[in-house]
């Protein structure tokens, strides 16, 4: 829509236009930030890996990691077998309580219980996976291990609960939204025909839903394998497959965790420290594959939407043969998952579950519709119910474990005796230092790309591409970040272990968050707006700066509150790039800070006795209180603007 | 109404998710029913490969083969938390972090107590080693002749290490300034990190840090210039002596190697070091066995 005079050469270096040009282009460049962070990161893993101490085909299919040893061996198969299997059963058990989550959220909850809960599963994706972690150490792995009488309690199983809690509201959040966007008269003409309701949401709503419901369970597993710490302290770490296969109280080790231990102490250059790069780049690989799966996936719902009253295309399976196919798919996993049973717990217990099976399901056809609703509702319930016992055993602990340590003294004094006296003041700080300074790093880059893509260009192939690069680095794993920071900013530019290393390494972690709010909140400004400012002769960027911006700003500022919320929570990307456990705060941006995750994690592994423990325990509820915090105001802060702006 | 499907077969398929639940929800039963492991079976706890505590343990107590497959804890307090709470575990910690939660095994019929490390009688130990790149001078100095001291000495005696004998009270230097930035063994790091705590409160303008790693990252930290002292709990490697042929090494105290066990476990007392070797390769799988 720029008309051609705007290309004419003596108009650019009018004085108006090259404001306008040199603001454009600085944008651009925010812009193209996100694309230039993806490559450089895929760059230096990919030449740290170089070259790998054994050949490729030996690195994937190995399945010895003796890196240390006087023989020594670098096969990853059993990582790579860790982290799908954790991964694996993370899913089986995250996805039948986030669907059903998501199911009472959109289409059973009233509006007001929705309000309820809505905020509060979102606030599981706030808590920091140090937090998960500590809590799996140190109850979970010993409920294991008593509950099941296994040799240890720290186990792919452990994992697999921890990593499915922290899925279930990626999962949750995505399947609602993909449920609430199925057009409602959909809905209207099935209740109109009889239905009951949930025979409208199991044949109407969930099917139209599917293909969203499957990019969530996708971006759910990318959360999953992308987890560092949490794994790291609960999974027993073993570089093993497990044996059999299925034994899920086998410990296991996964990829991220391999990074997280080993990173930091690997002599620089070595045949070990080259092999772990090359971890991390078939990690990235993984995730890179799950995450460009679910974009795909959501953006072909968007098509689907867009083109929707237009005439379909042409099937070439007929009807008939996809319902068959699919009745085989199903009938497939349904002998699957029965023969994995059968391996787990043998033919009688395998016996019962396939005749309780063939018995409800003949209860169930002569059941009347109404009945059959209310058991599926009541299902559905009790999985919210599960999703908020879980959140309340997980609060309730870490508040009651915390609370003893709670004073002014530990919220206001440097710890001192390795932390098991004193306080937290300076962990606090470094939190806050890194956290601020990642935000006002991210800020102006996130906010800017938003604008360019919103303000300066229509849809077309860069939006396209800069909105993949900042859905990938939403996806890339925290610890990749790390490894990025390390190898960049500590090895190749010499800066050494400092706050401004991670400062830069978490800003490029939450510029996606802060680009795709900011861009949702620049959307949501009407283009009748935009146009009426142009109209009476004011420049674009007059347009952005007076008329689109301040309606904008509490969304970004949402956003902003967002990432600070984070970065702060976040451990594995800043623990070899620019934490140390001290109790000195920082003189400038180029000496060591503590961090409060960091100083959980020391508490927690390594220093021993009662009283670094209960400091832990203070030091997490604070943590924990702190990221809410960050949460809850964004989240008030959204729902007080999205009540009073009204176009 | 009357248009509810009455296709039995299609109504058949709504059951699909109850009884996926079903099968899940036995899948999560079914441990506590059949899976009852049996009686005695070891859990052996090893450190993770830039451990110094491993590297010394692998070299001494393994001669150098391989361990079998085994959970992996990265620091001293994380192998004796997870033995604390597995009852058939079996790990290897400094001497600091024996307790009341954590059974102490004999080796060879000697206890590990650090007057049996001092007179030599307890085989397995070790120095702790502070390095530096070059003779250290100024603040990098006097810490270290902090250490030396009565005074420094006291904390190591504290944290459960065996101190050095015949040292004599510390002597303050006026007017001492400059920075001091410390990594490495997770082992050595309680004593550097209680002894900078006292340091500062005698020269308050040293700026003093120090921060873990393992004992492979200090060496090449201080190796490369990084940080001023590197942390070692085992000697440098000859690999290490050529790429950093500057290193000058400093020893801080001994440490001798605990063999732990849960507080329930009663099927023995003592072990040998051959013992111990054949548990970590993996020989015997069943404390029965020994």
């Amino acid at each position: 829509m720029s008309d051609k005079k705007h290309k004419l050469p003596y108009l650019i270096f009018s004085k108006k236009y090259f404001k306008e040009n040199i603001i454009k282009i600085l944008l651009l460049i925010s812009a193209v930030t996100c694309i230039i962070i993806i490559f450089s990161i895929l760059f230096f893993l990919v030449k740290e890996a170089y070259p790998l101490p054994t050949d490729i085909w030996s690195f994937l299919s190995g399945d010895k990691w003796r890196p240390t040893s006087a023989n020594p061996q670098f096969g990853i198969l059993s990582l790579i077998a860790g982290t799908l299997l954790v991964t694996l059963g993370a899913i089986i058990f995250a996805v039948p309580l986030s669907i059903g989550s998501a199911i009472f959220i959109s289409e059973i909850a009233s509006p007001r219980i929705r309000g309820f809960i809505k905020p509060i599963i979102e606030l599981l994706a706030g808590i920091p996976s140090v937090v998960y972690g500590f809590f799996g150490l140190i109850i979970l792995v010993d409920w294991i291990y008593k509950g099941f009488g296994v040799p240890t309690g720290e186990t792919w199983l452990a994992g697999s609960i921890i990593l499915g809690i922290m899925a279930i509201p990626t999962i949750t959040s995505v399947a609602e939204d993909a449920i609430n966007a199925v057009p409602r008269h959909y809905k209207e003409g099935s209740l109109a025909m009889g239905a009951t309701k949930w025979q409208t949401i199991r044949k109407v709503v969930l099917p139209s839903a599917l293909s969203g419901i499957t990019a969530a369970i996708i971006l759910g597993i990318g959360r999953a394998v992308g987890e560092t710490m949490a794994v790291l302290m609960i999974c027993g770490n073993s570089p093993i497959i497990p044996d059999p296969v299925w034994n899920v109280f086998s410990p296991i080790r996964t990829l991220t965790s391999n990074l997280g231990i080993e990173i930091g102490e690997v002599p620089f250059g070595s045949g070990h420290y080259h092999a772990l790069f090359g971890v991390a780049v078939v990690l990235l690989i993984i995730t890179l594959v799950i995450n460009i799966s679910a974009v795909y996936i959501l953006g072909k719902i968007k098509e689907k939407q867009m083109a929707l009253g237009k005439k379909k295309k042409k099937n070439y399976i007929s009807a008939e043969t996809t319902y068959k196919i699919k009745k085989y798919i199903k009938h497939a996993l349904i002998g699957f998952l029965l023969i994995f049973v059968y391996l787990v717990t043998g033919l009688l217990f395998t016996g019962i579950i396939v005749l309780a099976a063939i018995v409800l399901s003949y209860v169930f056809k002569k059941l009347p519709e109404k009945k059959i609703q209310t058991i599926s509702f009541s299902i559905i319930t009790i999985s919210i119910i599960i999703v908020l016992c879980i959140l309340a055993i997980l609060l309730g602990y870490i508040i009651v474990n915390g609370i003893d340590a709670m004073s002014w003294e530990f919220l206001t004094t440097p710890h001192s005796s390795l932390g098991r006296q004193g306080g937290i003041v300076t962990a606090l700080m470094g939190t806050l230092y890194l956290a601020l300074g990642a935000i006002a790093i991210a800020l102006p880059i996130g906010v800017g790309a938003a604008i360019y893509l919103v303000e300066y260009t229509r849809e077309g192939k860069i939006t396209k591409t800069i909105r993949s690069a900042a859905d990938l680095l939403n996806g890339t794993p925290s610890i990749v970040f790390g490894l990025f920071g390390f190898a960049f900013l500590v090895l190749f530019l010499g800066w050494g272990k400092v706050l401004i290393a991670g400062q830069i390494t978490l800003a490029f972690m939450i510029i996606p968050t802060i680009l795709r709010t900011s861009e949702e909140a620049l959307k949501s400004v009407p283009q009748s707006i935009r146009e009426g400012s142009l109209a009476v002769g004011a420049t674009r960027w007059q347009t952005i700066r007076r008329v689109v911006l301040p309606p904008a700003t509490p969304g970004i500022i949402t956003g902003a509150i967002l990432g600070i919320g984070r970065a702060a929570g976040e451990t594995a990307p800043i623990m070899f790039i620019a934490v140390t456990f001290s109790a000195i705060e920082p003189s400038s941006l180029w000496a060591p800070v503590n961090a409060l995750s960091y100083h959980i994690f020391v508490l927690a592994t390594e220093i021993s006795g009662q009283e670094a423990k209960i400091a832990a325990g203070g030091s997490a509820l604070v943590l924990l209180l702190l990221v809410i915090g960050f949460y809850i105001i964004a989240l008030l802060i959204r729902n007080y603007y999205s009540k009073k702006m009204k176009w | 109404m009357k248009m509810t499907i009455k296709n039995n077969k299609k109504i058949g398929k709504m059951t699909l998710a109850t009884i996926l639940t079903v099968l899940i929800m036995a899948l999560a039963l079914s441990g506590c029913i059949g899976q009852r492991a049996d009686e005695g079976i070891i859990v052996p706890v090893n450190r993770d490969s830039a451990s110094g505590t491993r590297e010394f343990f692998y070299e001494f107590v393994m001669n150098k083969e391989d361990f079998t497959n085994m959970i992996e804890k990265n620091s001293n307090k994380a192998v004796h938390q997870t033995v604390s709470q597995t009852e058939g575990a079996i790990g290897y910690v400094g001497l600091g972090y024996i307790d009341n939660k954590v059974k102490a095994l004999k080796i060879n019929g000697v206890e590990p107590t650090v007057a049996n490390v001092m007179t030599g009688t307890y085989p397995i130990s070790r120095n702790l080693n502070m390095y530096t790149n070059g003779e250290p001078t100024g603040a990098v100095l006097e810490f270290l002749n902090y250490l030396d001291s009565d005074e420094g000495q006291a904390i190591v005696a504290e944290e459960g290490f065996v101190p050095k004998q015949g040292t004599g009270p510390y002597a303050k230097v006026e007017g001492l300034s400059g920075e001091v930035k410390i990594s490495g063994s997770t082992t050595v790091l309680p004593i550097a990190g209680l002894a900078l705590e006292e340091f500062k409160k005698i020269y308050p303008n040293v700026i003093i840090t120090v921060s873990g790693g393992g004992s492979s990252v200090g060496i090449t930290d201080v190796g490369n210039d990084n940080v001023h002292i590197g942390m070692a709990s085992r000697e440098i490697k000859s690999s290490e002596k050529q790429q950093y042929p500057g290193l000058v090494g400093h020893v801080v105290c001994s440490d001798g190697i605990a063999i732990i066990v849960h507080p329930k476990n009663d099927y023995l007392n003592d072990l040998t070091v051959q013992q111990i070797k054949d548990i970590y390769l993996g020989t015997y799988t069943n404390w029965k066995e020994l």
